[in-house]
C-alpha cells in the first residue's frame, strides 16, 4: 500500500505551497481593508492610501492571522489540517465564508451528472465502434471513422468547445449560451427540467467527449484484433463456429481486459471534468470550482479539492483492479499482492 | 525515394531506409509533413510576407528595402515628418504624385501590433479592400498578422518545450530504467507527487512574483512536462535492459555509461520519435490554453490563445474565433496525422484478418 505516503506527499506540498506563496488570504484581506479605510479618506494624499495598511494595529492583524490559521508554522498548521480531515472537517472557505464540504457539496451533481455522461457516452460509442472497426478492418468506414476520430482527437476539447459556442449557441442560437438550467428551471414541470437539462448539455458533452473517443476505440480495435489474430479464435473459426459467435463469445471477453484497466482512470475524470469546458459553458461544476479557488486564493477549498481529486484517483486504481478481476477470471485478489 | 536511400547509403541503416519508406507510403501524414515543414519555413520569414514596413521602395532611382533594416523616417521619402515612414501612405502617396516612385508592400500590408482604426472603430469585417483579410480583432489589429506570428511563436515554443523536457525525461527516465531498485521506487513516487500539484496554480504563483515571458513560461512548463517523457523511457529502458545484448555489451566489459549511451538508447529511438508529434500538439494546445486564461504571454504578444480570448468575449464578431480555430484545428490535425504515421512506420501493425 504505497497510497498513503503519496497522499501526504501531494498534500503537504500543496499546503506548503499556499503558505510560502504571497497573496494569500491574509494579504489580500489586509489590501481590502486598506482600501476600505481610503475610501472614507478620498481627500488624503495619495501617498498616505498606499500605507493605508498602517492603519491596522499589529493585534488586529494578529487576530486575522489567526483566523485564517497562518500564526502557526507551516507544519504545525498542516498537522492540525490533517488532524481535522480524519474527522471529516475540511474548514471553511475564507471567500464564502462557508463549510468547504458544504461547497463542493453543491457543486457536486453537476459534476456527477456530466462525468457519468461522458462515461456511459465514451464507453457506449467506443466499445461498439471499436468492435465493427476491428472487424471491418482496412475498409472505407474503418478509414473514414479512424479519420474522425484523430481528429477528434487532435483538436483541444477547449477549441471544440469554443468552436460549438460560436456556432450553434451563438450563430444558430438551437442551444442556450451558458448555464446548468435555465433561470426559470423551478417553475418547469418535470418532463420539461428534463428537456432543459438535456438542452443545456448538447454541447458541452460534445465538448466533453470528443477527444476521448480516440484513445478507447482504437484501444478496443487493437485489442480485438490481436485477439482475432490468436490461434484460440482460429481453432474456434476452424471447428465450425460462426465467426460472429467466435468474436463475441470467445474475442471480446479477452480484449476487454486493456478497456477495463482504462476503467478506473476515466472515474477521477468524472468529477474533476475539465475546467476550462466549464468556463467556457459556465457550467458551476467541480472544475471550475477548483479554477476559482485558486484565482481567489481561497486555501481551504484548494486543499478539499486535493484531498477529492486524490482520493478519487486512488479509488479509482482500486476500481480499476475489479473491473480486471471481473473481466478476466485469472486475476483474483489477493493472488499477486503487489499493487497496480 | 531513390535517390535518397542511394545518397545517404552509407550513413542510414536499413532499417531507417525501410522506415521512411513507410512513413512516405502513408499519403496522409507525409504530405502533413511535408506542409507543415513548408509552413514552418515561411513562417521564419514572416517579416517578408505580414509586415507594415515595405519590401521595396523606390525613390529617386535609389532602393531601399526597410523589412530587415533599422527605421527609415519619413523625410526621407520627402515627407513631412521625421518618425517611422507609414509604408501605406507613402504608396498612396507616390501613385498621387506619378513621379515613377513605387513602393512594393508585403501580402498582408500590416504588422501584429499596430491598431488600424482608419475604417471603422472596433473590430472590421474581412475585406479585400482594406486588406485585412481575416478581419481586425476588437483593438483593430489584423488577425490574419497575429495568426502567423502567433503560429511561429507558438510552434517555437512547442520545439524548445519539447527539446528541455525530453532532455530532462530521457535522462531521468533511462537512470530509474537502468539503476530501478530504490532510485525507481522514490522518483516514481515523487513524479506521483508532482503530477498532483496543479499546475496552473504554478503558474499563476510564478505570474504573481515576475510577469510571464516566454523563457519563464517555457522553465515552469519543462518543471512540469518532464513526466510524461520519463515514463516512456522508464518502461522501455526496463524492457531493453533485459534483453540478451545488454549483457553481452556488459559481459565485454562495457560500463555503465557505455551500455546506456551506445547500447541502451538508440534501440529506445523509436518511443522517443513516436511521442515529438503528440509533444508539439500538445506544446500548441497548453500554450493556447493559458494565453486564453490571460496567464500565458504578456499582453501585445500575438497569441492564438489571446485572440480565443477576444473572440468569445464579443461573439458578435464571429470572425475572430473561426479564423484562431481554424487555424488551431488544421495545424494540430496535421501535426496528429503525422504522429499517427510515424507511430505506424515504426511499429506497423500487421493483423491477420477474416475477409
Amino acid at each position: 500500500m504505497l497510497i498513503i505516503p503519496t497522499f501526504l506527499g501531494v498534500t503537504i506540498l500543496v499546503f506548503l505551497l499556499t503558505r510560502i506563496v504571497p497573496g494569500g488570504p491574509l494579504e489580500r484581506w489586509l489590501q481590502e481593508t486598506a482600501l476600505a479605510g481610503t475610501e472614507g479618506l478620498a481627500t488624503q494624499s495619495s501617498d498616505y492610501a498606499s500605507q493605508g495598511g498602517s492603519t491596522l494595529s499589529d493585534e488586529q492583524i494578529q487576530e486575522m492571522a489567526e483566523y485564517f490559521g497562518f500564526d502557526k508554522n507551516p507544519l504545525h498548521s498542516y498537522v492540525l489540517w490533517l488532524g481535522r480531515l480524519f474527522v471529516f472537517d475540511l474548514g471553511t472557505s475564507t471567500k464564502y465564508n462557508e463549510p468547504v464540504w458544504e461547497i463542493i457539496r453543491s457543486r457536486l451533481p453537476v459534476s456527477i451528472f456530466y462525468g457519468v455522461a461522458t462515461l456511459i457516452l465514451t464507453y457506449g460509442v467506443c466499445i461498439p465502434l471499436g468492435i465493427v472497426k476491428a472487424i471491418k478492418h482496412k475498409t472505407v468506414f474503418d478509414n473514414i471513422s479512424s479519420i474522425l476520430v484523430f481528429t477528434g482527437y487532435a483538436i483541444p476539447s477547449y477549441v471544440v468547445a469554443i468552436a460549438l459556442l460560436t456556432a450553434f449557441a451563438a450563430g444558430f442560437e438551437w442551444f442556450p449560451l451558458s448555464g446548468f438550467v435555465s433561470s426559470n428551471f423551478h417553475s418547469l414541470s418535470l418532463f420539461d427540467k428534463v428537456l432543459d437539462i438535456l438542452h443545456h448539455a448538447v454541447l458541452p458533452l460534445i465538448a466533453y467527449v470528443a477527444g476521448s473517443f480516440a484513445f478507447m476505440t482504437m484501444l478496443m480495435k487493437n485489442s480485438l484484433m490481436d485477439n482475432l489474430a490468436a490461434d484460440y479464435v482460429r481453432t474456434a473459426v476452424a471447428k465450425g463456429l460462426h465467426f460472429r459467435s467466435a468474436v463475441f463469445n470467445h474475442a471480446l471477453r479477452n480484449s476487454l481486459i486493456p478497456i477495463a484497466t482504462s476503467f478506473g482512470n476515466n472515474l477521477s475524470l468524472i468529477i474533476t471534468g475539465s475546467f476550462l469546458i466549464e468556463m467556457i459553458f459556465n457550467i458551476n461544476g467541480f472544475g471550475l470550482l477548483g479554477f476559482d479557488s485558486l484565482v481567489d486564493r481561497d486555501y481551504p477549498v484548494v486543499m478539499g479539492i486535493v484531498v477529492i481529486s486524490s482520493l478519487l484517483f486512488m479509488i479509482g486504481n482500486i476500481l480499476s483492479d475489479i473491473c480486471v478481476a471481473i473481466v478476466d477470471p485469472r486475476v483474483k485478489f489477493g493472488a499477486d499482492g503487489s499493487n497496480q | 525515394m531513390v535517390q535518397i536511400s542511394s545518397v545517404f547509403k552509407l550513413s542510414l541503416d536499413p532499417q531507417t531506409v525501410k522506415q521512411w519508406k513507410r512513413f512516405r507510403s502513408i499519403k496522409r501524414g507525409y504530405f502533413s509533413a511535408v506542409f507543415l515543414v513548408f509552413l514552418l519555413l515561411l513562417s521564419c520569414f514572416a517579416e517578408l510576407l505580414v509586415n507594415s514596413r515595405a519590401l521595396i521602395v523606390s525613390y529617386d532611382g535609389k532602393w531601399y528595402f526597410p523589412t530587415y533594416s533599422w527605421f527609415i523616417s519619413g523625410d526621407t521619402f520627402g515627407l513631412d515628418y521625421d518618425w517611422e515612414t507609414n509604408y501605406r501612405e507613402l504608396k498612396q502617396h507616390f501613385k498621387e504624385q506619378d513621379e515613377g516612385n513605387w513602393v512594393l508592400m508585403p501580402l498582408v500590408p500590416y504588422d501584429p501590433f499596430e491598431n488600424d482604426f482608419s475604417n471603422t472603430y472596433g473590430a472590421e469585417r474581412p475585406s479585400w479592400e482594406t486588406k485585412h483579410y481575416l478581419g481586425t480583432d476588437t483593438a483593430g489589429r489584423d488577425v490574419l498578422a497575429r495568426l502567423v506570428y502567433g503560429f511561429r511563436i507558438a510552434l517555437g515554443f512547442s520545439l524548445v518545450l519539447l527539446t528541455c523536457s525530453y532532455i530532462a525525461g530521457i535522462a531521468i527516465g533511462c537512470a530509474m530504467g537502468y539503476w530501478g531498485g530504490a532510485f525507481d521506487l522514490v522518483f516514481q513516487r515523487l513524479i506521483e507527487i508532482w503530477n498532483t500539484i496543479p499546475f496552473l496554480y504554478v503558474i499563476m504563483i510564478v505570474a504573481s512574483v515576475v510577469v510571464p515571458n516566454f523563457w519563464t513560461l517555457v522553465i515552469v512548463m519543462v518543471l512540469f512536462g518532464w513526466t510524461a517523457m520519463t515514463w516512456n523511457m522508464r518502461t522501455s529502458t526496463y524492457k531493453e535492459k533485459a534483453r540478451e545484448y545488454v549483457n553481452a555489451a556488459r559481459a565485454l566489459g562495457s560500463g555503465n555509461a557505455r551500455v546506456v549511451g551506445v547500447h541502451i538508447l538508440p534501440n529506445t529511438i523509436s518511443v522517443i520519435v513516436t511521442f515529438i508529434p503528440f509533444s508539439i500538439a500538445g506544446g500548441i494546445a497548453a500554450l493556447t490554453a493559458l494565453d486564453y486564461l490571460g496567464f500565458g504571454l504578456p499582453p501585445p504578444t500575438p497569441s492564438w490563445g489571446e485572440l480565443l480570448r477576444k473572440g468569445t468575449q464579443s461573439l458578435d464578431h464571429p470572425w475572430i474565433v473561426w479564423s484562431v480555430a481554424i487555424a488551431i484545428i488544421v495545424i494540430l490535425l496535421m501535426v496528429t496525422f503525422i504522429g499517427e504515421a510515424i507511430r505506424e512506420a515504426f511499429d506497423p501493425k500487421k493483423f491477420t484478418y477474416y475477409e
